[in-house]
């Protein structure tokens, strides 16, 4: 660390200043003269055969100054990825409440409102499926009957995806070694349980907008608040029918949080609102308000997952078999991959010598799933870590000894075959979480409370890993561009996304690292199509990673061209020339960075230097389960300390601990803010948060019924980090983003369980789950006992039963 | 209507139709947008505004009733020199800051605090945010930032 100038030391956010200003304008902040105002139709049941739809009453209704369907795209409309499943604007039917229909632009909000009123639509409603073992019987109703055939693209260079979509599957993820029944057989020690998750909603504070232009030359300009601008783009070159040079997408300098969420249905809105801008030759600005956020944008997906995972008798892991569903919704949207991140990690970090893993993305007329930090790991995890958690016990052994005993380590062979080489600090993490928590004296004593207590404590623990950036998803690289700009500053272009976790920072202290210039002399831009390079999108926690190593090779590009430029003025080699800061000397004679710039200036010397940089290529075999998903992961353990009121069934979390293992700490208070911020994602998502679906509906869709952890919700967190450097890593950085919320929600699980005696298989623990052990709406329910009679009931509401 | 009130220090006259909440008065007519709307029913606290001194959600407040009231939002918190405020310093030093679209409502739901409880405890400081929604920190560091005021305010820190 202390060899480092400027990483791993205090710093400032480079784009804090304007924000607590108040001056930082959002994409919903945004206006232009002559701008019209857009709405979307939505439809009104969830799963229809659109019989009758004319927009030309609407175009009658003073004010409004175009209707559009998905006739005014090319082919409908049609778009999506890995499954080409969706819609602009739905064409020929509905498949959830919500599903966008057709848009109108208009002088004000009222007009438009009134323009969607006009709208002559008929619907005929479909017989509708709402949890996934319902929605593979084979007399299911089929949500894409036109898929049966097998349609997708292929990711990447991997063989990714033949997507089966047999009935409503739409698509089937495997891990295989060895044979887990026969080894489950022989094994002493067996715990066969089911778990679920509930639908997660990402709750990002600014809702989804989209401001679209149209330009001179008959294309269009869209600002936004994506995670992924060039994905935007490609989506309007498809439906639009456009060169991509007449399509612009600029990133909004500032987005109000994503995690994961910025994606599919922001791409919607850019879609509908570029196709109004080019219908009436007018700027056309669509925002959605919190409750049509929360009912038309896609969800953390819920799961049902079955675990059997055997050991022997003194500890020692063997084999698991794990099967998982999980509810895609209407489209499929990131689940296929998002399925496939679940099928990787659904092991937990152990060995084992024979396992099978099993992960089915299933179509329901819930909503639709897409991407969400964690992106399907939270979803095993939170089932895997309770499992285990079981499993020690079984064994007679303390839960933390248990995975000390069975996680990886370096030099350890995973289940489907990688060999880890570097940077594995699973262990460290356990070893420490359990020194910060006090972990040993504290299981001990609430082991002794008395029986009769109604205030009693418990404390849990939950490890991971997560894999780092996109993995054998597809080609994984970016590229960066630094220049010199106004004020004799240098602009740091990325094509990546900074909507609040941090990474304009982390690449400003990278570049100054590897140049030797001050943090100041760096300044961050927006992405924009015209000007960055297509950096791949701003998930999986890959902007550290990616963006880093693409920092790094041109800032030392960028020193490189700043001491040829010094050699020339100090008359030179430039092997001679000795940087200090700003400072250039040689021979005695120094020269200051503003002379050399204004010097480059003067002669046309460049001072811009890009650089690429692409992640190690590896390979996965979807067809055998085996192979090398990712090429390093990050690792990490929680500890949560809770009090549970078991006459409410409230449950207080005390105090939760952390140490993640991230390869090399950039940027300290922001690495720490990831971690914290996630904690509180992975507590609403144990304790508090559930999409309520019924019969389809969303019916919590603001945040006086759909409850995020407040203030007054969080524990005291204690953050550490392991450094472990990744050789490839940007100074040996992996990520620290995604992964944070990961264990929280077990880790809570198990601290229940070590307060009551009762497990709360299914999250989240709301008061019924934990007093009562079952859902008050649906009582037939039973969750005790190690079965779940009907767990599907947990994933889609009371639904159709 | 025609609207009188004092909006950050300054006598403020706008004309606006009766029926709109206040969040929209600031937003649409006086095109103050660092006030943010999250919910519109009150729950997130990313409109807060003082209104006379108590912090208020201005989606719930009908626009007429600010007539002869002051109305305080986060373009009029500023320190001496017209930038950041030692709270908002503060805010930007201890992490505070994410994505930044609550941080306005942060900002002067605090403030709100400290004009009433210049040494607040740690579960008041709590208190006084639990109204406010935060989807990216943990609010951690918020409630480390307003500690970090506070021990400033009383000499116990310099900055840094």
């Amino acid at each position: 660390m202390s060899t480092f100038k400027v990483l791993g030391k205090p710093a400032r956010r480079v784009d804090a200043v304007e924000k607590v200003l108040g001056t930082a304008r959002y994409t919903v902040d945004l206006k232009m003269p002559g701008m019209l105002v857009a709405k979307i139709l939505r439809s009104p049941v969830p799963h229809a055969e659109i019989v009758k739809l004319d927009v030309t009453p609407a175009l009658k209704v003073p004010g409004v100054a175009a209707a559009i369907t998905s006739e005014d795209y090319v082919d409908h409309s049609n778009w999506g990825f890995p499954v080409k499943d969706d819609y602009m604007l739905a064409y020929q039917r509905v498949r959830y409440v919500g599903d966008p229909i057709a848009a109108v632009a208009a002088e004000t909000e009222e007009a438009a409102e009134a323009g969607l009123k006009a709208i002559v639509l008929e619907l005929k409603e479909l017989p509708a499926v709402f949890d996934t073992q319902a929605a593979l019987r084979p007399d299911a109703p089929l949500l894409h009957p036109e898929l049966s055939q097998a349609e997708s693209e292929p990711a990447g260079d991997s063989e990714f995806i033949e997507v089966k979509a047999k009935g409503n599957l739409s698509d089937h993820l495997i891990v295989r070694q060895g044979d887990p029944l026969a080894a489950l057989a022989g094994c002493d020690v067996v715990i066969d349980e089911r778990y679920s998750v509930s639908h997660q909603e990402h709750a990002y504070l600014e809702t989804e907008a989209a401001l679209a232009v149209p330009t001179p030359d008959g294309g269009v300009t869209v600002y936004i608040g994506d995670q992924s601008p060039f994905i935007t783009q490609g989506n309007l070159v498809t439906t639009l029918g456009l060169p991509a040079e007449k399509v612009r997408v600029v990133q909004t300098r500032y987005i109000g949080g994503a995690f994961g969420g910025k994606s599919d249905m922001i791409y919607e809105c850019a879609g509908q609102a570029a196709k109004l801008a080019l219908v009436t030759g007018r700027p056309v600005k669509l925002t959605t308000s919190r409750e049509e956020s929360m009912i038309a944008s896609y969800k953390r997906d819920a799961m049902v997952s079955h675990f059997r995972i055997g050991a022997d008798r003194d500890g020692t892991i063997r084999a698991c078999k794990v099967e998982a569903w999980a509810d895609s919704g209407a489209y499929a949207s990131m689940t296929p991959f998002t399925s496939w991140r679940a099928a990787i990690h659904a092991m937990g970090p152990y060995r084992y010598n024979a396992c099978a893993v099993d992960v089915y993305g299933v179509y329901t007329n819930n909503g639709y799933s897409g991407a969400f930090r964690g992106f399907g790991n939270p979803e095993v995890t939170a089932g895997s870590e309770q499992a285990i958690d079981e499993l020690a016990e079984k064994c007679g052994m303390d839960p933390l000894e248990f995975r000390l005993k069975n996680c990886i380590k370096l030099g350890d062979t995973l289940p489907y075959g990688q060999k880890l080489e570097e940077s594995v600090g699973l262990e460290a993490c356990l070893r420490r979480v359990r020194e910060l928590s006090d972990w040993d004296r504290k299981r001990a004593e609430y082991a002794r409370q008395p029986a009769g207590r109604e205030r009693r404590r418990g404390i849990g623990v939950a490890c991971f890993f997560h894999g780092c950036s996109l993995g054998a998803e597809g080609v994984d690289d970016a590229t960066h561009i630094i220049r010199l700009g106004p004020a004799n500053r240098f602009q740091i272009i990325s094509g990546l996304t900074d909507y609040g976790q941090g990474s304009r920072t982390v690449f400003a202290l990278i570049a100054a690292e590897a140049s030797g210039l001050p943090l100041e002399r760096f300044e961050w831009s927006a992405g924009d199509t015209d000007v960055s390079k297509d950096c791949g999108p701003t998930v999986a926690s890959r902007s550290t990673l990616l963006g880093g190593n693409a920092t790094r090779l041109a800032a030392e590009r960028l020193r490189q061209q700043i001491v040829n430029a010094a050699a020339l003025l100090l008359r030179c080699d430039a092997g001679a020339v000795q940087q200090d800061g700003e400072t250039f000397s040689a021979g005695g004679r120094s020269v200051a960075l503003d002379e050399i710039i204004n010097f480059a200036r003067e002669m046309n010397v460049p001072l811009s230097a890009s650089a690429r940089w692409q992640m190690p290529k590896i390979h996965w075999s979807f067809t055998e389960g085996r192979g090398v998903p990712y090429v390093a992961y990050h690792f990490g353990a929680q500890v949560a300390e809770v009090e549970v009121d078991t006459r409410t069934g409230k449950t207080r979390v005390l105090h939760i601990w952390a140490v993640h293992d991230i390869g090399r700490v950039v940027f300290p208070e922001g690495a720490k803010g990831q971690v914290i911020g996630g904690i509180a994602q992975g507590l609403g998502y144990g304790l508090l948060e559930r999409v309520e679906f019924q019969n389809g509906y969303n019916t919590n869709p603001n945040f006086d019924t759909y409850l995020i952890p407040t203030a007054a919700d969080m524990p005291a967190v204690t953050v550490e980090f392991v450094e472990n450097p990744l050789s490839f890593g940007p100074y040996g950085a992996k990520n620290v983003a995604e992964p944070s919320l990961v264990p929280t929600a077990p880790a809570i699980a198990n601290a229940i369980y070590h307060a009551t005696g009762r497990r709360v298989r299914h999250m989240p623990a709301n008061l019924e789950r934990v007093l009562l052990g079952r859902d008050l709406v649906d009582s037939v329910v039973t969750y005790q006992d190690g079965v779940c009679e009907r767990a599907r009931c947990d994933v889609g509401g009371a639904a159709d039963t | 209507m025609r609207i009188q009130f004092t909006l950050n220090g300054r006598p403020t006259t706008v004309d606006a139709p009766a029926d709109i909440p206040l969040l929209h008065l600031l937003r649409d007519y006086l095109e103050l947008t660092g006030t943010k709307c999250g919910c519109e029913i009150g729950e997130c606290g990313a409109c807060s505004v003082l209104l006379d001194g108590e912090v208020v959600n201005s989606c719930l407040v009908p626009a007429p009733q600010v007539e002869g009231r002051d109305v305080v939002t986060i373009e009029g918190i500023r320190g001496p020199d017209g930038g950041p405020s030692d709270l908002q310093e503060a805010f930007i030093e201890a992490g505070a800051v994410q994505c930044g679209f609550c941080t306005p409502g942060m900002i002067l739901a605090a403030t709100a605090l400290l004009a009433k409880h210049p040494q607040p405890s740690r579960p008041q400081i709590i208190e006084a945010l639990s109204g406010n929604l935060c989807r990216c920190t943990g609010y951690q560091q918020i409630v480390d930032a307003i500690e970090l005021t506070v021990r400033r305010r009383a000499g116990k820190e310099v900055q840094a």
